[in-house]
């Protein structure tokens, strides 16, 4: 009987430890993709349709940071599931949630003019930036620079858009410290963002 | 009289039971409120499989909602590169027993040329067209995330 209870006392430790480390590892570590080096995206800038097409800088404000994607307006599963997804996670960060500004880049540009563009992201955040170019290879070059990919097609049926699906996370010098795939949950997006914040950006 | 009255009973009961545990059930419709300007919309769900297999052939939305519904799969595309794109698919197959889903990232209905935005705490009904189980009503809640 004792040797029960000595047993069940050491089962009892072996969870607190366990649960110890498990809290203290997710507080410690970022959940996204880190990229050795990290990429430098802050020498890339194009308009802003939401601020009369000024040059965006791809960095974020002092002590802020920039989540960046690749999307489009037509996009009916992939990017309102990421960007609602986004938006809670921006929201439980409460006090600190206006440090993390927003910006969409769109893959689509014939169909995505300024003003669509610019109510679709702000109808998530509403301080977000419509970024866009008309020119193909401008483009192009912001989307080597951040590592994204994207193919619209027309087809008989009407465009087909292909594109990566990731969430960039930019610091105020233009460094992608994380970024997320598609499927990434509120709980590791808000986790990231905090734990970024928090630690100096 | 009275057992068999009790019989009568029990057997009904069984039959009753037999009859809804065989059937397809669809669970958990919802379509996730639109953006502004945004065209096209998704509406995802878990199918459960009744004791035969079945497949789901066609959607349809009246024209209140969107121009038309169509049933696609996101998929990632080989290659290694990462890139998601959409495709229309002609079926979904509902495994017996089993359950299919229509989640994001994966099978979904897709509305195309929405006549109106989704808001919050409406409903988008649609009607399901299976191989064997004919056609389903489907009322989708549309909600936030």
């Amino acid at each position: 009987m004792r040797r029960l209870a000595l047993r069940l006392v050491a089962g009892l430790f072996a969870v607190a430890l366990a649960l110890g480390a498990c809290g203290g590892s997710s507080l410690d570590s970022l959940t996204g993709i880190l990229r050795d080096p990290a990429p430098d995206v802050g020498g890339v800038a194009l308009a802003d349709a939401s601020n009369a097409d000024a040059p965006f800088t791809l960095k974020a404000a002092p002590d802020e940071l920039l989540v960046v994607y690749f999307g489009y307006t037509a996009c009916p599963d992939v990017c309102p599931t990421t960007l609602a997804d986004l938006r809670s996670a921006v929201r439980r960060l409460e006090d600190d949630a206006s440090r993390v500004d927003v910006a969409i880049i769109t893959v689509d540009p014939d169909r995505d003019d300024g003003e669509r563009l610019t109510s679709y992201i702000q109808s998530f955040f509403p301080g977000g930036h419509a970024l866009r170019s008309d020119d193909a290879d401008e483009l192009q070059a912001a989307a080597d620079a951040f590592g994204a990919a994207y193919e619209v097609v027309q087809t008989d049926e009407g465009v087909e858009v292909g594109h990566t699906a990731y969430l960039y996370g930019v610091d105020e010098s233009g460094l992608i410290r994380v970024q997320w795939s598609f499927g990434v949950t509120p709980d590791d997006l808000e986790h990231d963002l905090a734990y970024l914040l928090r630690e100096g950006i | 009289m009275r057992k068999l009255i009790g019989l009568l009973a029990v057997l009904t009961l069984l039959v009753g039971a037999c009859g809804s545990s065989g059937d397809l059930v669809v669970e958990d419709a919802w379509a996730r409120t639109s953006a502004s300007m945004q065209e096209a919309g998704a509406v995802y769900m878990t199918i459960n499989g009744g004791d035969e297999a079945d497949r789901l052939i066609d959607v349809s939305v009246s024209s209140d909602v969107a121009m038309v519904a169509e049933l696609h799969e996101t998929a990632m595309a080989e290659g290694g590169d990462g890139m998601m794109s959409m495709q229309p698919v002609t079926a979904i197959d509902i495994p017996a027993d089993g359950a299919a889903m229509l989640e994001p990232g994966g099978f979904h209905v897709m509305l195309m040329k929405l006549a109106e935005p989704l808001t919050s705490g409406s409903t988008v009904e649609l009607t399901l067209t299976f191989e064997n189980a004919g056609t389903v009503e489907v009322s989708a809640e549309v909600r936030e995330d």
